[in-house]
């Protein structure tokens, strides 16, 4: 995954919020409960915004931060996602 | 601590135009006439988000059986829930198909029992496979999730190559390889689909092959078969843990088979409110955590890891629903699934005839 991927969920996966216990992504075989900033950086993944853009974004979001750390592992966990076909890369 | 449920399975009928050697619905079925109507159902599907349910997986038979598949995929949608259609293909139309997506229809999971016609259709016991097929190209054109379920047994492991190259020609987000599990009428025909140990062996890694090509392009998961494991399978996540199955006409179950354990009073949703049924029937919690175990159960480390495995293999082989799952090797019943995996493994059991699942008949 670079900088200019475009991730995007992948068919039959999709975010949904679970009653008052945050945010789940609902997959044809099961349910991952998300934590952290999973909710949105998945949120971001519509098929429009590169993963530079969606590293912008979320650096706005949380005010600021180390942009290469934030690019770092939003890819790592969009890379695991990828593996598990949760995530399609354009 | 009572577990919360993650997913419903909705046996929304027992009708099914294929008759499978391996259907998993029980030997008695039930009639058109008992099966209940779409608002009964979508008043469960409401019951079951509010007990934290998150998937609904319709099911049958064949749920495009009925005339009101729509209305039932609705109202799982509009439950908040992810809307699964397990189906055999038949009785979906191109135009079917549409309108079910667009009454919020989330993924569709079709049948197929083999990758060449002639030997599908004699497992099917009935013309079904290039209509399948012509399904699929369909729904890999719309967004919707797709995973293609292939049950495989000793009469098409051969061909599981062939089955992997047809779902990824086939454009399918997931292929699900499951081996048979020999309940109700797989039981039936167990001496003729029980794989050998080098048909088993062969496949595991052929699949791992595969998985590894495939690796970000197609998901691959694996059902193994549970006789030539060392322990058992977690059935269903532990009877009451995680799953809910509702039958045609209502009768709430822990899973496919498990009515035919006896002794066991099962109750219905259209008479009981689904959540008292879940945390406080005595069916649902005769099972339910570690009370129940017995002997090596009780004090095996993997206790919470498989739950002593499955109640309803217990009963079916040992005539005891509360012994330890006899595929397990810890079991002292072991030696009757010994006793099957020897006899097919020596090559002596290919006599038998088939004994197709039919079709539930309305009581006159």
């Amino acid at each position: 995954m670079t900088a200019a991927s475009v991730p995007k969920l992948a068919r039959g996966c999709r975010l949904s919020e679970d009653g008052g216990e945050g945010w789940v992504l609902l997959i044809p075989e099961g349910v991952m409960r998300l934590s952290g900033p999973g909710p949105q950086i998945l949120r971001r993944c519509d098929g429009s915004r590169s993963l530079q853009q969606i590293v912008r974004e979320l650096a706005d979001e949380f005010g600021g931060g180390d942009a290469a750390r934030i690019e770092s592992e939003t890819a790592a966990f969009l890379e695991r996602l990828r593996e598990r076909r949760v995530i399609v890369v354009e | 601590m009572i577990p919360r449920p993650q997913a419903l399975i909705a046996e929304v009928t027992h009708r099914c135009p294929l008759h499978c050697v391996y259907c998993s619905n029980p030997l008695a079925m039930r009639p058109r006439g008992e099966e209940m109507l779409a608002d009964a159902w979508a008043r469960i599907f409401r019951e079951a988000a509010d007990l934290g349910v998150l998937h609904v997986h319709l099911t049958g038979g064949e749920p495009a059986a009925r005339a009101d598949l729509e209305e039932l995929v609705h109202a799982g949608r509009a439950a908040n829930l992810y809307t699964n259609l397990i189906t055999s293909g038949i009785g979906v139309s191109e135009d079917r198909l549409d309108r079910l997506i667009g009454a919020g229809l989330d993924h569709l999971q079709l049948s197929v029992q083999d990758a060449e016609e002639d030997p599908a259709n004699e497992i099917a016991g009935a013309r079904a496979h290039a209509r399948k097929l012509g399904l699929a190209e369909v729904v890999r054109a719309r967004q919707i999730g797709f995973t293609l379920n292939a049950v495989v047994h000793r009469q098409n492991l051969e061909r599981l190559e062939a089955i992997i190259v047809l779902a990824e020609r086939l454009g399918v987000d997931r292929l699900e390889i499951a081996n048979v599990q020999y309940y109700g009428w797989a039981l039936e025909n167990r001496e003729r689909l029980m794989p050998t140990r080098t048909q088993l062996a062969a496949s595991v890694s052929l699949v791992d092959a595969h998985r590894a090509r495939l690796k970000g392009r197609m998901r691959i998961d694996f059902v193994p078969p549970d006789y030539y494991a060392r322990y058992p399978k977690a059935c269903m996540g532990g009877w009451g843990r995680s799953l809910i199955l509702v039958d045609p006409c209502g009768q709430v179950l822990p899973c496919h088979a498990a009515a035919v354990i006896p002794k066991l009073s099962f109750e219905n949703a259209q008479a009981r409110p689904l959540r008292w049924i879940w945390e406080e029937s005595p069916a649902f919690q005769r099972f339910r955590g570690e009370d129940w175990m017995p002997e090596p159960c009780r004090s095996c480390d993997r206790r919470q890891e498989d739950f002593g495995g499955c109640r309803c293999q217990a009963f079916l082989l040992t005539g005891d629903a509360s012994a330890t799952d006899p595929v397990c090797s810890l079991s002292p019943h072991r030696g009757i699934v010994d006793g099957v995996t020897g006899r097919i493994n020596s090559g002596a059991c290919n006599g038998a005839s088939w004994v197709y699942r039919i079709d539930p008949v309305d009581r006159r």
